[in-house]
Parts: C-alpha cells; structure tokens; sequence
C-alpha cells in the first residue's frame, strides 16, 4: 500500500474513531459518579437505533435530527430507570457484584423487550446519505460518516461544556472527588447521580442512532460495542471526556490497521506478515489484557482512581 | 387441644391438597407425553430464530412447519407397526444463533423428549455444533442448513444434510463467470480477489472456485485471498486490500449480517468490479432493503430459487405464501421443506419409529418430487446431499433472474456490471 492508500485508512480510523467516543462516552460518565459498570448500555444503545428508524419510517425524520431528538427522550428514560431501578443499589466507592447484575438483568430484558416490538429481523436506514461518498483524489469518505463523525464531535464538545461550566458538572466533580465532603457541603447526590444516569443513557441513545445508520440492527445489536466501549474506558482512563476520545482514537486505529501493516512474526521467523482480517477482533481484547498488564493495579486499579472531569 | 387439632387437621388437608397439585402437575404432563408418543411421531426441530441468523433461521423454521402441516393435513405418516397413520408432533427450540445452546438443545430434543428426528442447524457453525449428538444418541439428525463438507467428512451414521456442498457454489462460480469468459462477455485472465468469512463455509466455498480456476489455466489470477470474522463491524482494513489488489473480480462468501454490512462499506468507499458476488447470499429482502439499488447485479451461486421452471416449485412457492402471509424470497425454507418431506418419507419407508430403521431408510430415500434444483433429493454416501446449484443475478427494481446453467435461466447475465 502506498501513501495515500495509508491516509484512507487514517481517515476512516479517525471517522470510525468519533463514533466510538461517543458510544462510550455515556459508560464513562455513569461510571465515574455511581461507580456502575453499565451493563445495559448495549440495550440502550440498541435502543436509540430503533428509535432513529422509527422516526425515520413513520415521520419521515432524517435520522441525524432523530440522534439529536434522542437525546432529551432517553435522558428521561435514564432518569426513570434510574428512579425506578439504580436508586435502590447500595451506595459503594467500587463497582458491586449487585450493580453488575441488575444492569445485566435489564440489557436482557430490554434485549426482549426488543424482539417483541421488532422482531428478530435485521433492520437498516436507508437514506440518499447511506450509500453515497465524497471523492477527494484517490481517497473516498463515506457522507454518512462524516456526518456521523461531526455529529458526535458537536455533542462530545457540548458534553465538556456542561461539565466545565454548569452547576451540574461541578456537583459531578465534588461527588467524585469526595463524596462525603459533597454531601457536607450541600450536593444533592441523589439529584446528581439521577441526571449523571439520565446523560449517560441520553450518550448511549444519541450514539446508538448513529450506529444505526452505519450498520444493520436487530435487537441483539450493542454487544460487540459494548466490549469496545470497555476498551476505551480502561485505555483513555475515567480522568476526562478527552480521555475516552483518546482511548476511541488508538482502538480505532490500531483496529484499522492491524489487517493493513506488515509486522514481524515470530512464528514466520520475524519477517513481515499481515495480521489476517479474521484476527482483528482479537486486537481491543489484546488491547485490554496489555492496557491492564502495564498498569500494576489492574482494572481494580484503574477504577480506583478518580474522576477528574476537569 | 381442640384447636391444635385442628390446626394440625388444617395442615393436613393442605400438605395433602398440595401433593394431590403437585402429582398432578408431575403426572399429566408425564401421562400427556406417553400419549403424544404414542399417537404422534415426535419430530425436534432446533433453528435460531433470535440472534443474528434469525432470519434464515425463522424461513427454515417456517418451511420445515409447512410440510409437517402439509403431511398432517393428509391424516399423517403411515407406520405399518403401529398400523394406522400417525401426526407430526413438532418440538422446536430457538438456539438463539449460539452453538452451544445449539448443541445443548439438539441433545434436549434427541434424549429427554426422545424425538425419533431432529431437523435443524441454520448456519455452518451451528450445524457442527449439533452434528456431534446424532450418533451420540443414534437418532436421524438432518441439517437443512448446513453445506459445509467438514461435517459429513467425519463419518457420522446418523447425520444427513439437504444442502448441496458449498464448495459447489465455488465450483458453479468458476462455471459461470468462465461461461463468460468463453461467451466473450468478460476477457480471460481476470484479476479475482476473495474475501470469505473464517469458517468450513467459506474455506470450502474457496476451495471449490480454486479447483475449477487450476483446472481452467489462463481464465483467472486469484490476487488476493483472505478471510474475515463473522459478524464483523468494521471492513475498512481488508477492503482497502481489495482495492489495492486491482481486481476485475469481487467474490465474498459471507452470512447475511456480514454480507449487508460489508457490502454497504464497500459501496461507501467507491469499489467497483466488473463481477461481485457474496457466495449464497444476494437476492434477500432484507440485504435489497438495507442497500437499495446497491445490491443491482450481485450474483450468487444458491440453493433454490422461486424462479426455477418446475410445477412443484412453483406450488410451494404458493403454499409458503398462503402458510406464512409472505413471499418465499430467499432460498433457505426450501432444503428445510424438503428435509421435513423426505424424512416422512424415511419414516413410512422404515414402517416403524425405530431411530436405527430410520436411518437406514433415510439412507436409501428418495424424493422424487423435490423442490430443489435437480428434482429429486437423495443422501449420498456421507448423508449429504448433492445436486447443482443455480445462479442468480440481481436487476434493477428488486428484480432477480436465473442466469445461469442456461436451460434454467429466466434472463441474460449482466457482464460487466454497470458503474453507476
């Protein structure tokens, strides 16, 4: 491959990149103040794809305005969910093996819930965007894409705004850092943990309508994301939203070209071979296992350390 | 004294009424099963129809339940030991697209609800998975589902396959674009770059084209050749590859989710060959709905068609619509209608419901009036089946036409493929 063939491929890493910042970015957060490893979030995100093709098919909504329209509908729904389900979780600095299974427990039933309203056939939107690409020289970007890519970018923005500037974000922060200290001085931590869960679902909704219109969905769609969204958590750390962009960048790049560089082999005597496409899955997996096996405390480690949304 | 009588009377009365309650619910169901068994023919049927192979998994589903109706509605499968003619009582399981709930349930249905048959296994990787129980529990397994040869390579006595072997679809398609070649349509030593998925399907699907390419020096160059994971999410990496390889040629052998997704993302960076085909997949509703006009003229090597000329054919085309409320648009109910006809023909051949006679007759069947391509569906020696395959070719306007072998073609092959 040449140059410009390599800077095709850096493209549609760096596209890819942007969807799976903010397919992760609502873990993060709801992470980073309850401490909730958030099982569902693939139900969410399955979800917020439906709810993309339902505005598309019977109010004939461009499905970017429908992401976007996601955004306050499954910010309520996670304040529900959260008044109806998490409250009731005991409070604790580290994730609990009974956080874990209640959000397991409800991806399963939002799975379900799923195959009763759509079925189990594979679903697509289909607008003039889909199929289409701008020709720059040698180089072809999917329309889709990159308006996926700049959608995700505008919210990911918005997200640090709200972090840095509101009343809210600074709540998140005190809870974070000291949440006994937060309490003392007057933070609500019922309230902020209730809005926290409300933004990470409005995330999960928002990117799973972008993902709909990347891929076909059925009701089991969110799986293989939510492993990536691990991925980039453990990789940008639970330290900024700039943190889970970069863990997004390095995942999607070196899924990108583990298939596309020639890299020495052991088993071939350390001369160059490609990866074979059928390995790529393994890469975030090798990717979590060498991010966990650097640092000394491991994934228990990592989600000890605080939060800095500043 | 009185009242602790009683009370212990009243305990009584409810532990007995509770174990009358429990007996019963232990011992209908029980006394139920042992009259289904003994009036019935139990037939397990274990088809994903949740998961990613839902799908196909629910139109084989749909086919298999249409000859069950079909044999049930003309008053049941004649058994000569039992003396009387005898209904289809079909168990099914939805494996969920999980090979080990697939072999699990498989197991289920062969040992604890002691079906005399289990249809089933819808993709390859499931089909292996369940083909392990058939001489476990020396009962008839026939996979409508599953072609690649592995399964049948392993000498099993008890497992049967309606589909023809996938390297076949290989073969045809060297058959076909060499038709091409040779009609002058497409000009010989053409660039061919294989992208398949990484499982016995699609390594035989390769094997099978490479076999008819050496045969026929001079027709093609395989320039590329590499496999990809199922369910995948993300081509970029090994279509960029295709691109830089320069083919003339496309050829994938992928399952429907990968075929739509990998499809859409080779639209979206501007690839165009002269011929693109995703081995058995092309012409589905859902793949045509996802990408539109982007899947004109893909071409794929199946096994049926609602196309082909024969009467029977086209009669089961009409019951599975008035069956199910939709067309039979994609191949896969056919190999599971005729898999369910055959084995009730194996049954009243055996004239028992002895798993072993079953299997010895289902050795031995032959469906003369079969839907698939060729007429007639019969098990070779290894249990699967062998008839040829058809080409298909999408055309604009949701329209698809048998190309290829010619006395079955219902129009012209496309070649090259217009770049829109």
């Amino acid at each position: 491959m040449d140059a410009v063939e390599y800077l095709d491929l850096l493209l549609k890493a760096l596209l890819l990149a942007g969807v799976y910042a903010a397919m992760a970015v609502g873990m993060t957060v709801i992470y980073g103040v309850m401490k909730i490893v958030n099982l569902a979030h693939a139900g969410f995100l399955m979800l917020g794809a439906y709810f993309a093709l339902e505005m598309f098919q019977r109010f004939h909504i461009d499905p970017i305005l429908g992401a976007v329209m996601a955004l306050p509908v499954f910010f309520l729904f996670g304040m529900l969910v959260h008044w109806i389900l998490v409250r009731w979780l005991p409070k604790s600095d580290t994730p609990t093996l009974a956080s874990l299974l209640l959000m397991f427990g409800f991806l399963l039933v939002l799975q379900n819930v799923g195959y009763l309203l759509w079925g189990t056939e594979d679903q697509s939107i289909l607008t003039p965007l889909t199929l289409s690409s701008v020709q720059i020289g040698e180089i072809s970007i999917a329309k889709v894409k990159l308006v996926v890519f700049v959608a995700a970018v505008v919210c990911m923005i918005v997200l640090q705004i709200v972090l840095h500037r509101s009343w809210f974000g600074r709540s998140m922060r005190a809870l974070i850092q000291n949440p006994y200290a937060a309490k003392i001085v007057g933070v609500d931590d019922q309230r902020t943990a209730r809005l926290t869960f409300g933004l990470g679902t409005a995330f999960a909704g928002f990117a799973g309508a972008l993902l709909g219109m990347l891929y076909s969905f059925s009701p089991d769609f969110g799986r293989p994301f939510l492993l990536r969204s691990f991925v980039i958590i453990v990789l940008g750390g639970l330290e900024s939203v700039s943190g889970v962009a970069l863990g997004a960048i390095v995942l999607a790049v070196l899924e990108t070209f583990s298939t596309a560089i020639p890299l020495p082999w052991y088993w071939h005597k350390w001369s160059f071979y490609y990866l074979p496409p059928s390995y790529q899955p393994v890469v975030p997996f090798a990717l979590l296992v060498l991010v966990l096996v650097i640092m000394p405390k491991g994934l228990a480690g990592l989600f000890n350390r605080k939060w800095k949304a500043a | 004294m009185r009242k602790s009588q009683i009370f212990v009377g009243g305990h009584f009365r409810r532990i007995t009424a509770l174990a009358i309650l429990l007996g019963g619910i232990t011992f209908f169901p029980g006394s139920m099963r042992a009259l289904a068994a003994d009036d019935t023919i139990t037939i397990g049927v274990v088809l994903p129809t949740t998961g990613s192979e839902s799908k196909p998994g629910q139109y084989q589903k749909e086919g298999i339940e249409l000859a069950i109706k079909q044999i049930n509605d003309a008053g049941g499968i004649m058994v000569k030991s039992k003396g009387k003619k005898l209904k289809i009582n079909e168990i099914f399981y939805d494996d969920g697209t999980d090979s080990k709930k697939s072999a699990s349930l498989t197991e289920r249905a062969m040992s604890s609800d002691n079906a005399v048959a289990v249809l089933g296994g819808y993709s390859t990787a499931l089909g292996t998975a369940e083909s392990v129980m058939a001489d476990r529990y020396k009962t008839p397994w026939i996979t409508t589902g599953a072609g690649a040869t592995a399964i049948f390579g392993k000498g099993y006595q008890y497992a049967f396959g309606t589909l023809s072997p996938v390297a076949l679809i290989g073969t045809t398609t060297g058959e076909f674009l060499g038709s091409l070649i040779d009609q002058g349509k497409l000009k010989k030593g053409l660039k061919v770059a294989i992208v398949v998925e990484n499982t016995d399907h699609g390594v035989d699907y390769v094997q099978g084209f490479t076999e008819w390419s050496n045969k026929h020096a001079g027709y093609f160059e395989i320039v590329l050749n590499e496999k990809f994971e199922l369910n995948a999410t993300d081509f970029s990496g090994v279509l960029q590859k295709v691109k830089t390889s320069k083919a003339d040629i496309f050829l994938s052998d992928a399952h429907l989710p990968d075929y739509i997704t990998m499809h859409r993302q080779y639209l979206q960076n501007g690839l165009h060959h002269q011929m693109v085909s995703y081995g058995a997949r092309g012409p589905e509703a859902g793949a045509r709905q996802a990408l539109g006009a982007g899947t004109d003229y893909i071409f794929s090597g199946i096994w049926w068609s609602n196309k082909l000329p024969y009467p029977q054919a086209k009669k089961f085309a009409e019951d599975y619509k008035a069956f199910t409320g939709h067309d039979v648009d994609s191949w896969y109910a056919a190999p599971a209608y005729d898999g369910m006809r055959i084995l009730a023909k194996a049954i009243e051949a055996a004239g028992s419901l002895d798993k072993t006679a079953i299997r010895d007759a289902l050795k031995k069947a032959q469906l003369k009036d079969s839907v698939l391509p060729g007429q007639v569906l019969k098990f070779g020696a290894n249990g699967q089946s062998e008839y040829p395959f058809v080409i298909t070719q999408n055309k604009p306007d949701n329209k698809v036409d048998i190309v290829f072998p010619k006395d079955a073609a219902t129009g012209p092959p496309v070649a090259p493929t217009p770049n829109k």
